[in-house]
């Protein structure tokens, strides 16, 4: 363990994050997860879940909609239960319909958006949010943070794409060290311009 | 440390806030779901209790081979004719079988008799009907054939023959759904 901390590996338990590199999801979600880590953890911004407890919500309501059907059709065989599985099974595929809408529309890759509170706190928090894309068979990793100041409203984005080869090493293992300050460099480059004016 | 080793591919898990773990077995859920809605509109659409079937025996060779997978419909405004093939089910058997109608009876108020007979049997069903029972009803039946398709059901007869390899497939399949993060 402690020679992984020298090479500055990290993770929660403080062992390094290795994942099966081709794995194109697994990748993600470390990219994604340390990328979280660096705005709320190291600055202490803090995560809020509205847009992910949506989607669980409307998988929630998918899922009771299939389990009331099946426990329905148990207790009243197939040709008396048909008003309610035509409910049911219309319901539950409308929904999937929602959750599409939803994810492409609404989340659009967005993994997080965590509110850095006024010090003050006089004024709106300021709002950050994190989008990542990476497709299935590329190695470009596309990821965007998003500031909205709490008081002006004003937007500003900044993204980077780069290979996912360039954070991993030959195992798998997520150099955090290379990546994390990328992440900073990118918050970095919002706040200042916000200094700047 | 050689102890943790075989757990690494938890890692992922492992790293998941409550939000992700209660996703994951959402999306476990939905699959699951996925195929029993999938599976209940198809009952609603054609009107049968089990719309694809698989056939199990031998007895309507040459029309139907064992491992063949048969789509049923079952409209109750369609009547029941001689030669069609219906599926059907009887009374303390647990598996409907597949046969070819061999004469019918109806009467003015819409009742029907009707007996049926396996293409490759030299005698009709009456032997594997209840005892006692002469002949079978509008409510026996399952559906009546509509679309096949050779073999494909070999795979679930199979899994039929042998239930732990069936199991086996089942969980492995369930934890890989659990334990891999989209």
């Amino acid at each position: 363990m402690a020679s992984a901390d020298k090479n500055g590996k990290w993770s929660l338990d403080g062992k390094p994050i290795k994942i099966d590199k081709w794995d194109t999801a697994a990748l993600k979600n470390a990219l994604d997860d340390s990328a979280k880590n660096v705005l709320i953890k190291n600055h202490g911004y803090v995560e809020h879940h509205g847009l992910m407890d949506g989607r669980l919500l409307i998988c929630t309501i998918a899922v009771a909609f299939a389990m009331f059907a099946l426990v329905w059709d148990y207790f009243k065989p197939f040709p008396e239960s048909r008003p309610i599985l035509i409910l049911c099974v219309t319901s539950y595929f409308v929904l999937m319909g929602i959750l599409t809408v939803y994810t492409t529309y609404k989340e659009r890759g967005i993994f997080l958006v965590a509110l850095e509170k006024d010090r003050a706190g006089m004024d709106p928090d300021n709002i950050w949010t994190l989008s990542s894309s990476l497709r299935k068979y590329d190695d470009i990793y596309h990821i965007c943070l998003t500031f909205t100041d709490g008081k002006t409203k004003e937007e500003r984005k900044t993204e980077i794409s780069k290979s996912v080869a360039s954070f991993f090493d030959e195992n798998g293992v997520l150099c955090t060290d290379l990546y994390e300050p990328e992440i900073e460099k990118m918050r970095e480059s919002l706040t200042t311009d916000k200094k700047g004016k | 440390m050689s102890g943790m080793l075989n757990f690494d591919f938890l890692d992922d898990v492992r790293r998941m806030n409550k939000r992700q773990l209660y996703y994951q077995f959402l999306n476990f859920g939905m699959i699951v779901s996925s195929a029993l809605m999938i599976w209940k509109g198809l009952m609603v659409v054609t009107g049968s209790e089990s719309p694809i079937v698989v056939v199990l025996s031998g007895s309507m060779e040459p029309a139907f081979h064992r491992g063949d997978l048969l789509f049923l419909t079952n409209y109750k405004e369609e009547p029941i004719r001689v030669g069609e093939i219906v599926v059907f089910k009887i009374e303390g058997r647990d598996i409907p079988i597949v046969h070819r109608v061999l004469k019918v009876h109806e009467k003015e108020d819409g009742s029907v008799k009707f007996l049926t007979k396996g293409d490759n049997n030299s005698v009709d069903d009456r032997g594997l009907y209840a005892p006692g029972q002469l002949w079978l009803d509008k409510k026996d039946v399952v559906g009546r054939a509509r679309g096949f398709v050779p073999y494909v059901g070999i795979v679930t007869i199979l899994m039929n023959d042998y239930p732990k390899f069936k199991y086996a497939i089942l969980i492995c399949l369930g934890i890989f759904v659990l334990v891999h993060r989209e």
